[in-house]
């Protein structure tokens, strides 16, 4: 391959890459969670830990966000009702995270079901940097 | 007859001469064909045999039809003249019999003529009932226009009823061949394959008719073309009480994140109220939607509510069950219809669950639920 190609190709990846990163809408979203919060960042370990764990007092139903998104947010996961959801990892949807009302309306519902209790600021911005950093 | 010496041929063999024309033999055995798949796949058929049924029960009443129309033009023993026998003749007919005697008839004899005719009739008459109960029940077919969900269901009992009568009258069809096939020492069935019976003396004379086949068969084409325009240019006709119009959108983005939308006429509006009213705790999630979406989609639901509708799934899941008010599937009409599916099916990949409508109803969308749009996927390892 001719050097221009290669820069080209590695142009296109970083640009793709970026654009992946640091959607300006998931970003405002961060941003609005972070003053809220009143932290500086965020942390996808906690994110990670939160997703994955076993919440006591929600619905029995649901203990844990990956009762219907699954171990691996890069795969789809499952309702209950037995409907496919879509991935939730940034890298798998880049559509996740892009609409703050639709992400607003599923952390209200979800956080009461799984934790019953509306989700911390710090808890959904951790979550959210957990996503996008698969 | 008894006793009676037969016509001998010149070898000393009895003649035997053509009595069964080629269609009055093809039309016996297709109609015995054809009713006893009809009969099967309604007796002992669930919805999915709907088409089987009534593709035979078609094919029967045309069958019929062109029987009817032979009786007029068809040759000597085809015609009605021929066999069907006015009051006096049947007594004489019957008093020969008690007293052992009688005359032969190379045709139907009068009591034959008499089960001919009751056959053709009670063949008609389920083609009607069906016709209305098709229309009514599954709103499908020339009179889904017309007809109601509950016309249909009480046509239905009755074609069910003329069913049995059929089959009844099919038993005695059988045993009065039976009965004549010893009585005249001729084997009957045989006559319906080769069309041909033994001439004997003192047969009672037949009045010899000449057939018309070219006249019957432009009628019976006419008439076969006519009546299937008009069925499908009626059937074409949007059915009573079935929905047409598309789901509404918002409801169906909201309402179908988790599973798949669900027809509004598939709840009654007392169910759908109970489950707006408690959206925060759905079948164990948060289901929660703001108020405005909420109340438009609360209003569309109202207004298209089971009761709204006339289709088989709108009057049968109107009863809900006492202690799961908006579960579809608790109804007690859900849970018999789908009794015979194993479990495991509903719990495989491709259909995830009981209330999966959309993964065996090819119409669940429309609200339908026509029994031909089901088509229940493999069974595969879950
Ligand atoms: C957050 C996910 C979610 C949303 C959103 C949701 N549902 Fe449900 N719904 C469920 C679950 C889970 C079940 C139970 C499924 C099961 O048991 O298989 C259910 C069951 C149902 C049933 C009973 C189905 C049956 O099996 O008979 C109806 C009816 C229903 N939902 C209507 C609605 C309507 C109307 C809306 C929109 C206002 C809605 N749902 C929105 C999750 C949801
Ligand atoms: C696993 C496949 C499957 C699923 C899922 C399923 N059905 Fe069915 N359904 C069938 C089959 C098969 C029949 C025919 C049963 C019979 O006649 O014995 C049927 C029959 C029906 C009928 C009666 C049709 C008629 O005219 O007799 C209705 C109404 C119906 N289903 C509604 C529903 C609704 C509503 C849902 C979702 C809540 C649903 N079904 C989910 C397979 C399914």
């Amino acid at each position: 391959m001719r050097l221009p190609t290669i820069l080209l190709a590695v142009t296109l990846v970083a640009t793709a890459g970026l654009a992946l990163a640091a959607s300006p809408v998931r970003q405002a979203i961060l941003d609005g969670y972070a003053k809220e919060a009143g932290v500086a960042a965020f942390s996808a370990e906690r994110g990670k830990a939160f997703f994955e764990a076993s919440h006591a007092g929600g619905k029995p139903e649901t203990p844990s966000c990956t009762t219907c998104h699954g171990m691996d947010p890069r795969m789809p996961g499952r309702t209950r009702a037995g409907k496919a959801i879509e991935p939730m990892a940034v890298s798998a949807n880049p559509k996740r995270f892009t609409d703050s009302a639709f992400v607003e309306k599923w952390f209200k519902r979800n956080c009461d079901s799984v934790l019953g209790r509306p989700c911390s600021a710090a808890e959904k911005g951790d979550l959210i940097a957990y996503l996008s950093s698969l | 007859m008894a006793g009676a010496p037969r016509a001998q041929g010149s070898a000393g063999e009895p003649v035997r001469v053509p009595v069964w024309d080629g269609f009055v033999r093809l039309f016996h055995w297709s109609l015995v064909a054809t009713l006893a798949t009809a009969a099967a796949s309604g007796f002992f058929g669930d919805a999915t045999w709907v088409e089987v049924h009534l593709w035979s029960g078609i094919a029967a009443a045309a069958l019929v039809a062109l029987r009817v129309l032979w009786g007029f033009l068809g040759p000597t023993h085809a015609r009605f003249g021929d066999f069907l026998a006015g009051p006096k003749a049947m007594r004489a007919h019957l008093r020969g019999l008690l007293s052992g005697g009688g005359v032969r008839h190379r045709g139907h004899n009068p009591l034959g003529g008499a089960m001919v005719l009751a056959l053709l009739l009670v063949v008609a008459l389920l083609a009607a009932t069906g016709t209305i109960a098709l229309g009514g029940v599954l709103k499908s077919g020339p009179l889904a226009f017309a007809t109601s969900f509950a016309t249909g269901w009480e046509l239905r009992g009755l074609h069910r009823l003329l069913a049995f009568l059929l089959l009844g009258l099919i038993a005695l069809h059988l045993a009065g061949v039976l009965v004549e096939s010893r009585r005249s020492r001729e084997n009957l069935v045989l006559a319906l394959v080769d069309g041909r019976k033994e001439a004997r003396a003192g047969d009672h004379p037949p009045a010899p008719r000449r057939a018309r086949p070219v006249v019957a068969a432009l009628l019976g084409g006419g008439l076969l073309a006519v009546s299937a325009a008009a069925v499908w240019s009626f059937a074409a006709r949007p059915g009573l009480g079935v929905p047409s119009a598309p789901l509404d959108p918002t409801y169906a983005e909201e309402c179908s994140a988790c599973h798949v939308a669900y027809h509004p006429s598939l709840l009654p509006r007392a169910s759908w109220a109970t489950l707006m009213a408690g959206l925060d705790d759905h079948f164990g999630e948060n289901a929660s939607l703001d108020p405005e979406t909420a109340a438009a989609i609360a209003a569309y639901l109202q207004a298209n509510a089971a009761e709204a509708y006339d289709t088989k799934a709108a009057n049968r899941l109107r009863r809900v069950a006492a202690e799961r008010p908006f579960s579809i599937t608790a109804t007690p009409f859900w849970r018999r219809t789908h009794a015979g599916l194993p479990e495991a099916l509903f719990a495989s990949r491709p259909v995830g669950g009981r209330g999966n409508c959309e993964a065996c109803h090819g119409d669940a969308r429309s609200g339908r639920f026509d029994p031909t749009a089901i088509h229940v996927p493999e069974e595969t390892t879950p």
